[in-house]
Order: C-alpha cells, then sequence, then structure tokens
C-alpha cells in the first residue's frame, strides 16, 4: 500500500532542493514568461517586412515613377541604394539585398504604346519562403496599377467612343463591364479570422518550454542522488519504488503548473491570446506535463551521472522541438518523419491544446491525444520505478 | 548464548570476472559489535551491501532474522539502519530537515517524529546544529548526523561501513562510546574498518582479504591463536636487517616497532635454536629478543599471509640468544 506521508516526505526534500537552487529558482521565475515573450514577438506576424531591395529606374518615365511610389508605399521592402551596374546587373549576396527591382528603358513607352515589356525582378532563392512572397507583392502593386490605369482610361474617353457603346447588345454589354472589373474572392476565415500566428503558436511555444525545463530539472532528479551517494541511503529505506518516483514527480508536477501559468497569462495579457475551455486545457497541461516528467526521470534512472542525463535529454528534445509541430503544420512534413512525431508528447499537447482553443473541439475529439498523454505518463513513471529496482540488481 | 541474527552461507559476489566476495559464512549473534576487517577492496563493502540488499548475491545465501536479505529485502530494510562509507546525506538540507527526512522514509509514525528527533540530537551531540545545513558540518558531524539519520527508526541492527575513516581521534573515540551504548542497549552492531586498533573494541571480528573471510573470533581468542609466533628481536643495524630477515624461509613478516624488529615466524623456536648454533648475518648484530603479545594488525597480517595455519609449533624452551 502506498503511504501519502512518504510522497509527502520526498516531495518536501525534493521542494527543498529546487527552492534552495537559486540560480534554477531565478531561472524557473524568469525564463517562462520571457521565452514566451521572445518567441511570441518572433513568430508574432506573418506578413512580410523590410526585405532589404534595391530598385533600378532605368527608364525615369512619369509611368516608371508612379509604379515604384506604389511599391515604395508598402513596408514590404527596406530600400538602400542601388549598387548595381549601370545596365541593371546585380549580384544580390555581394550588395546585401534579398530583392532587386530594374525597370528597363522604355517601359511607360511600352504601356502606352500596346507592347509592354517585363519589369525585371531579381530574388535570392535561397530564402524559399522571402522570394515568391516579394514577386507575390510586386504582382499585386502591379496589377493595382494596371487597374487604376484602365480606369483612368475608360473614364477620359470621348462621349462617341461611349455612346457607340451604349450601342452594343446588352449582353456584351454586361459582359465587357464584367471584364473592366476585378473579380474577387470573398474570403471567409474560420477559428482564427484575424489570421494572428500568435493564436496558432502559442502552444508550441508553452509546451516547447514546460518540455525543456520538466525533462532538463528532473533528468537530474536521481542521478544526482547517485552522485551524491544518498540514492543507497534512499534505497535502503523502507520506501517503495513507487513512493520515491511519486515523491520526485509531485513538486515538480506542481511546480510546472504554476509555469504554465505564467506563459499563458504572457500570452493573455501581452499578446491577446484568448483561451477557451480551461478545464480541458487544464487536463491537457497536466497530462502533458506528467509525461514530461516522467520522461525526464525516465532518463536520470537510465544515466550514470548529470552530464549524461541533460546530455541524453537535450538528443531527445532536439529532433521534439523540430518534428512536433510546434511551430509549423505537421501536414508540412514527409509522412514518414510525421509518424515518428507522433511518439512526442509534445505533438499530442499541441495538437489537442489547439484543438480545444482553436477550434472549439470537444473532448471526444482530443481523447486519443489525452489517451496517449495519459499511456505515455503511466509507462515512462513505470519505468522509471523499474529502473530504479534494477538499480539495486 | 544469543541466537544468531546474521547469517551467512557461502555468500558471494561477481563483478564479471573480479570475485568481491568468495563464499563468506559466518553467524553474527544478536547484540554483538561485530567488526568486519580488511584493507581496502578486500570485499567489506560489497558484502555489507549484499547484507542491506542493495547489491544482488551472486550467488550463496544471507539472511537477517532469519529473512533472506535479497528476496525479502523490501520487508526486513526497516529492522535496520545503513551508515554508508561517504557522506551520504542532503548537503543543502538542515541537519533538521535531514533527519525528518529519513523519519518520513522510515515511515516513523507522525507522533513519534518530534520525540526520536530531539533524542538522537542530543545522543549525537547534535542538539545546537539542528538548523545547519549538512554540508557546512565537519567531517566528525556529518558522520554523527549519518549516524543519527540511520537511527531515527531505533533499528535492532546497524550496520557502519567504515564510520571513522578519516576523523580526528575526538570524534572516532565518540562514536566508538556511541556504539557501545547502543551495543548495551541490546542494538546489534556490524561495521567494517580498515583501522585495526577499532577491531580491539568489537566484540567480536571477522577478517576479509580478498573476497574472502580468513578469520572469525572474539579479539582476545584471536590474538592467542598467534601467541608464540611473535617476537621481538634486537638487531643492529635495524633497517639492513629488516630486508635481510624478510628473505629467510619461515618469515612470514618483519616490521619495526619502536626501533625494535618485531618478526612473525611460522616456527620460531626452530629459528632462534639455529640462530643460536650459527648466525647467518656477519655484518649484522644480535643483541636478543622478547616474546610479545600479538595485536590485530599482527593477527590480521598473520591470517591474511596462511600463518595460522600452521601446524609445528614446539613449545620447546629456547635459551639464551643465538651467537654472533
Amino acid at each position: 500500500m502506498i503511504s501519502w506521508s512518504a510522497i509527502l516526505t520526498i516531495a518536501y526534500k525534493e521542494f527543498i532542493h529546487v527552492w534552495r537552487d537559486r540560480r534554477v529558482m531565478i531561472l524557473l521565475v524568469v525564463l517562462p514568461p520571457f521565452f514566451t515573450f521572445l518567441f511570441g514577438h518572433a513568430f508574432e506576424g506573418t506578413s512580410l517586412r523590410d526585405v532589404p531591395a534595391m530598385y533600378f529606374d532605368a527608364d525615369n518615365s512619369k509611368e516608371s515613377r508612379e509604379f515604384l511610389d506604389r511599391v515604395k508605399a508598402k513596408d514590404t521592402f527596406l530600400w538602400k541604394a542601388w549598387r548595381g551596374d549601370p545596365n541593371g546587373q546585380i549580384d544580390l549576396f555581394r550588395v546585401g539585398v534579398q530583392a532587386a527591382i530594374v525597370i528597363p528603358e522604355g517601359w511607360g513607352d511600352g504601356l502606352r504604346n500596346g507592347e509592354p515589356l517585363p519589369i525585371r525582378l531579381v530574388l535570392d532563392g535561397t530564402d524559399t519562403n522571402t522570394a515568391p512572397s516579394v514577386q507575390g507583392v510586386l504582382q499585386e502593386v502591379l496589377g493595382d496599377y494596371q487597374s487604376s490605369r484602365r480606369d483612368n482610361l475608360i473614364e477620359n474617353l470621348p462621349d462617341e467612343i461611349i455612346d457607340l457603346g451604349k450601342n452594343l447588345p446588352r449582353e456584351i454589354r454586361h459582359e465587357f463591364s464584367s471584364m473592366m472589373t476585378p473579380w474577387e474572392i470573398k474570403a471567409e476565415t474560420l477559428y482564427n479570422p484575424k489570421l494572428l500566428f500568435i493564436d496558432y503558436v502559442v502552444p508550441g511555444i508553452v509546451g516547447l518550454i514546460l518540455q525543456l525545463l520538466t525533462v532538463t530539472l528532473i533528468a537530474s532528479a536521481i542521478t544526482r542522488e547517485r552522485e551524491v551517494g544518498t540514492l543507497s541511503q534512499l534505497l535502503v529505506t523502507p520506501l517503495r519504488h513507487s513512493e520515491v518516483v511519486i515523491g520526485k514527480v509531485l513538486p515538480y508536477l506542481v511546480i510546472s503548473m504554476f509555469l504554465i501559468a505564467s506563459t499563458i497569462a504572457v500570452g493573455n495579457l501581452h499578446f491577446g491570446v484568448k483561451f477557451h475551455e480551461p478545464v480541458l486545457l487544464t487536463i491537457t497541461c497536466f497530462l502533458f506535463l506528467l509525461f514530461s516528467l516522467g520522461l525526464g526521470l525516465l532518463i536520470s534512472a537510465f544515466s550514470r551521472t548529470q552530464t549524461q542525463a541533460i546530455q541524453i535529454s537535450v538528443f531527445f528534445l532536439l529532433p521534439v522541438f523540430l518534428l512536433s509541430g510546434a511551430f509549423a503544420p505537421l501536414e508540412q512534413l514527409p509522412r514518414a518523419v510525421r509518424i515518428c512525431s507522433e511518439l512526442f508528447p509534445l505533438t499530442h499537447f499541441c495538437r489537442a491544446f489547439r484543438s480545444v482553443n482553436l477550434y472549439n473541439a470537444d473532448v471526444g475529439y482530443i481523447a486519443g491525444d489525452l489517451l496517449f498523454l495519459a499511456i505515455g505518463s503511466v509507462l515512462t513513471c513505470a519505468g522509471a520505478a523499474y529502473l530504479l529496482r534494477s538499480i539495486e540488481d | 548464548m544469543s541466537e544468531s541474527l546474521i547469517v551467512l552461507k557461502n555468500l558471494s559476489k561477481k563483478f564479471g570476472k573480479k570475485v568481491a566476495a568468495d563464499r563468506i559464512s559466518m553467524a553474527i549473534r544478536a547484540g554483538e559489535i561485530f567488526g568486519f576487517l580488511g584493507a581496502n577492496g578486500a570485499g567489506k563493502t560489497t558484502t555489507i551491501r549484499m547484507l542491506c540488499g542493495l547489491t544482488k548475491p551472486t550467488f550463496g545465501k544471507g539472511t537477517i532474522g532469519g529473512r533472506d536479505v535479497w528476496r525479502e529485502r523490501f520487508a526486513i530494510r526497516s529492522q535496520f539502519g545503513y551508515v554508508p562509507q561517504r557522506f551520504s546525506l542532503y548537503p543543502d538540507l538542515t541537519v533538521n530537515e535531514n533527519l525528518r527526512f529519513f523519519c518520513g522514509a522510515y515511515k516513523v509514525p507522525r507522533s513519534k517524529v518530534k520525540d526520536r528527533i530531539a533524542k538522537v540530537l542530543c545522543d549525537m551531540d547534535l542538539e545546537l546544529r539542528g538548523t545547519e545545513r549538512a554540508g557546512s558540518l565537519s567531517g566528525g558531524y556529518k558522520q554523527l548526523l549519518a549516524i543519527a539519520c540511520a537511527l531515527t527508526h531505533e533499528p535492532a541492527l546497524l550496520f557502519l561501513d567504515e564510520p571513522t575513516a578519516g576523523l580526528d581521534p575526538t570524534h572516532r573515540q565518540q562514536i566508538w562510546d556511541l556504539l557501545y551504548e547502543l551495543s548495551q542497549n541490546r542494538t546489534t552492531i556490524f561495521v567494517t574498518t580498515h583501522y585495526m586498533d577499532e577491531a580491539e573494541r568489537c566484540t567480536d571480528v571477522g577478517f576479509v582479504d580478498q573476497g574472502r573471510l580468513i578469520a572469525k573470533g572474539s579479539p582476545r581468542a584471536l590474538k592467542e591463536s598467534l601467541t608464540g609466533h611473535l617476537l621481538e628481536v634486537q638487531i643492529e643495524p635495524a633497517m639492513p636487517a629488516l630486508f635481510q630477515l624478510r628473505k629467510l624461509p619461515g618469515i612470514y613478516g618483519v616490521d619495526l616497532r619502536s626501533g625494535n624488529l618485531r618478526l612473525h615466524a611460522k616456527d620460531p623456536y626452530a629459528l632462534l635454536r639455529e640462530w643460536q648454533s650459527h648466525w647467518p648475518f656477519p655484518d649484522l648484530r644480535f643483541f636478543g629478543f622478547n616474546w610479545v603479545e600479538p595485536d590485530m594488525e599482527d593477527v590480521f597480517r598473520a591470517y591474511s599471509q596462511g600463518y595460522h595455519q600452521t601446524d609445528s609449533l614446539t613449545e620447546e624452551t629456547v635459551g639464551a640468544g643465538p651467537g654472533r
């Protein structure tokens, strides 16, 4: 029969270890909100801003200036003075920009003469996200400029032409009118209507910080005892292995719940992220923490020294950070990698948290993720208890 | 005679090819102060760890109060206390916090915790240090605290693995006084040490060498078994004599003690007779000899070299010293 009094004795001792280690305490108090603040701002926006760029207006016509004024009105680019050669050739890397716009000589005349010349856009293809986005922005500006010139042209047509137009058959007039009007898509965005990336990324930030802190904190819990020599003392007492494991996990679980509260507070107060279904989110966080702590304890029981424990933790955490869908949808990963990522607790935490917070999913929808986290918690804690037993062998 | 509390039957432990404990068989009675002696690496700690259920025996069996030390280790852990070789308490916890933790770990009833802590603090002379961090205590007080922690549940048996190693004489004496007091109150003490003088303080001792138990008995009996094999000879110059005597057949060991050479011989009578007829070292001068009472160091040295198996003692009186 498990003795809760014995468990509390161990839990109190573990808490004192953390409490008396001032450096760790400061890290625990400062790091989670600070990281949330930092990562939150890092992933806050999706719009492209301040891409270093240059332009070369070889035409220097009224049209080219009007077009460039429209481009410059966007905050997509951070303009630098032209450092390419006078023929419009440029080595982006050497001059420190990611894009260059070259308006060829005669571009304005071409627009008027019905023989429009293409604008040359030079892009840095190594940044696979920025290059197509920059092209899209320029295409949009060019389209707008073209529309405005067309509207202007229609407004200034002579009356005879208008009258001639009125004599056209009704269907042709309407189709012509439709052709002259930009066709639109009316987008209706569900779940994250403002398209705030921060709302999507907050569970990733919370999970990432907690996974990092919990695993590394508890990973030294048993190895420290092994190194100091207190593990023998502990094992020679009538304490059961399950009591040792629960007693060690308990204080870290309580501390971690406070850490979650602090990260969520920053997410809510500073970034304005809304959190729904507090009970379901708390259960998700609780099971995720339990699994993470169990995992840390397993690493701790397996390792011989604290250095080993920290190294194993880091090796485990590295793929977790990259492949658990904390910052990018899992669907972007290859299928084989996605299967691997299903083994990580952070993957299930992020999915369950987002499902509840962004999609208002009910418990039935995230039951699979919660079950995985619960089974993982039991298995890792039982594994740690088994390894403790095997230390005696 | 009391019943045996600890019984070992061929208890053995191998680490790979290395034999740390080799078929150790012995019985220790309740209430004894049993000293388990041997050099560093002789197998003392392995044996004590097997008895505490911290290391699984490779073969053989050990029992405490009739219960198997490995199979029933969880059941018997509340019956003994264990003080490991190196300081193994929590340095960032205070003395009181360490004691409270071990009360909880040994599942001392909550109503008795306060009294138990007060008692062990008093017994260990730690009353004024309750709020000090364990890590800041001196070596002697650390060891006293370790013993205090192992006694919080008032065990009937206390294992101590080299409790006095590295301590000053005052703290060593303090710890031994404490062990006497515990023994007086019927606590059985199983203490390992490599200090041979501490063996004199035990009621019973066992010598372990290279994993094997080479002798067991009371210090007096063990010393008596050596009587007649040990003599002190006055030879000048002493240092060359020490090396030359060591080369002689039938000599187990020669040591320099207080300027004289202490000589362990298989048959000292025969040796002295031979020296009387012919002194084999022309460059050394022999001035005389006298029989000496063996101490525990002599006993250990003798037993570790198989000296105890000597069966050819001649009780013949040896006359005056040999001629030159």
